[in-house]
């Protein structure tokens, strides 16, 4: 293990990779903690210390922007604007035939499909950072602090706040596209675990003080039971044989080999989380919009207390349900059994037993059907996780992004695994042993 | 002084967001977020993107002087 990690750093290029990649990480943790200008900064801490740290209507903005989101600082936004301007674009490629078309289009259509994802993520960067400056103004933002975080508040100030916040998103896209580029790994989602990792420390720190060494030290070696299971099933896949047939194209023989078609049980990744949060986090903000005629018994009540709070069952039921529906809508997105077996046939293989062609995409289909149950079982209770802790704690939990479980979990580890089995191949071109074995 | 830098800052914001938008978008979409594929970006980057690289990093370093400019005079100032 730690041979590989000398090897990885023996070789320049990988080297450079690395350190590019740490070096943009550092820019951007530097760059969350730069205040917006205009933005009272002993103020805007004032008020964060009083409020709790992961709680509140911004708990999953605040997850994925490592905290920076109330700080107002210039990198507040996070990278969430270019994950939701991603979904919201894979989602329309469904609906929209147009960009159907340019999906199935290959390499320069995708590249298309990018760019919209660009100017979608500064459009939405822009609906965000006003919508938070707006927040911030009203003190909802912080709700019950007495000093302003923005003390100067005319129209010219804090239209400079959010051309700046959404200059900062725009930069940050472009430091996860340089990641993709020159460093390692898939630079958007190494930004994502840059951001959950940072907000480790504090949270740690929190339990620590405020229950204990005893329950700190369990919920430590709970985390990584979790994390070790959440590997053991990210790993996990059903191996179907596929046999290829022996061809002859001009003299040379081609095929003839036996091999395998992997199926993950979680096909689906982290998205389906991602999905079920964002969606479950609208009521959440129909609520904040409108506030102060929530009184006992109306529906904002219900909403609040069956829904919204994280700890009551509805709330969680609801998510579990979402992200099963989700990882079932995913799966059926990205995998098309019909396809594969298209595919398979052309190069004249086929699964031992069954029939080339139609048998073999229904017999697909039903293995993929089977097997992203236990996917979207686990997904769905480990993401519930946290909400049980909560339940069992009893009402008025705080740490509703506990860090050891749930979607942090999830993100951390399907990232740290992509980008070491991207670090692997690269050694591998140069025959070092691996992480993994 | 202080509105000078403002000003400063609105303009370097908005080319920053121009010439981000200006760059060739690679490994974008959620595609190969989360275990996807390894897309492999063979092509290596042309005189263009090295000189919009370029622009962009000194852009930046306008925007980032100016944001700790203002930050500096509202310590002083307040």
């Amino acid at each position: 293990m730690l041979g590989a990690f000398r090897s990885a750093l023996a070789t320049p290029d990988l080297r450079r990779k690395i350190l590019f990649t740490l070096g943009i990480m550092a820019l951007y943790r530097l760059g969350s903690h730069v205040p917006s200008p205009g933005v009272n900064f002993a103020n805007v801490q004032q008020c964060v210390s009083q409020q709790d740290q992961s709680g509140g209507i911004y708990g999953l903005i605040s997850l994925f922007s490592g905290g920076a989101l109330l700080q107002l600082s210039v990198f507040s936004l996070g990278i969430l604007p270019y994950i939701t301007a991603s979904i919201i674009i894979q989602l329309l490629t469904v609906v929209i035939p147009r960009f159907e078309q340019l999906k199935k289009e290959g390499q320069s259509g995708q590249n298309k499909l990018t760019q919209y994802t660009r100017y979608l993520t500064v459009a939405l960067a822009i609906l965000q950072s006003t919508g938070i400056v707006a927040l911030a103004v009203r003190g909802q933002l912080f709700q019950g602090c007495a000093v302003q975080p923005i003390p100067n508040q005319d129209v010219f100030t804090l239209a400079v706040i959010v051309i700046t916040m959404t200059a900062g998103t725009a930069m940050i896209m472009w430091f996860g596209e340089l990641i993709t580029e020159r460093g390692i790994g898939n630079g958007m989602s190494i930004l994502m675990f840059t951001s959950i990792a940072a907000r480790i420390p504090t949270e740690g720190q929190n339990i620590l003080s405020n229950s204990g060494g005893l329950v700190f030290a369990v919920i430590c070696v709970l985390g990584l039971l979790i994390i070790g299971f959440v590997i053991f099933l990210e790993q996990a896949q059903r191996r179907i044989p596929v046999q290829y047939a022996k061809r002859m194209i001009g003299r040379r023989m081609y095929g003839g080999t036996s091999t395998y078609l992997p199926l993950k049980v979680n096909q689906a990744g982290v998205i389906p989380v991602i999905f079920a949060s964002s969606l479950l986090y609208l009521p959440q903000l129909i609520i904040s919009l409108t506030q102060g005629s929530a009184v006992d018994g109306s529906w904002q009540q219900f909403v609040q207390t069956y829904i919204v709070d994280p700890s009551s069952y509805g709330h969680i039921a609801l998510y579990f349900a979402l992200i099963i529906f989700f990882t079932y809508f995913y799966v059926a997105i990205t995998f098309n059994p019909d396809e594969r077996a298209d595919e398979m046939r052309k190069f004249g293989g086929f699964i031992p037993g069954i029939r080339p062609g139609r048998p073999t995409a229904e017999y697909l289909s039903f293995v993929l059907n089977r097997i992203t149950l236990p996917g979207s079982l686990y997904l769905g209770l480990i993401a519930v996780l946290p909400s049980f802790f909560l339940s069992i704690t009893g009402p008025g939990g705080q740490n509703n992004n506990f860090p050891f479980g749930g979607t942090a979990v999830l993100i951390m580890v399907g990232v740290g695994l992509d980008t070491i089995k991207q670090i692997e191949s690269q050694l591998m071109q140069r025959n070092y042993e691996g992480f993994l074995r | 002084m202080n509105l000078f830098l403002q000003i400063l800052l609105i303009v370097a914001s908005l080319l920053l967001i121009l010439l981000v938008l200006l760059h060739r978008g690679r490994g974008g979409g959620l595609s190969s977020l989360f275990g996807g594929g390894m897309q492999s970006s063979l092509s290596g980057s042309s005189v263009v993107e090295k000189n919009l690289d370029r622009i962009t990093l000194f852009v930046s370093a306008v925007w980032i002087i100016s944001i700790i400019g203002i930050g500096l005079l509202t310590k002083l100032g307040g």
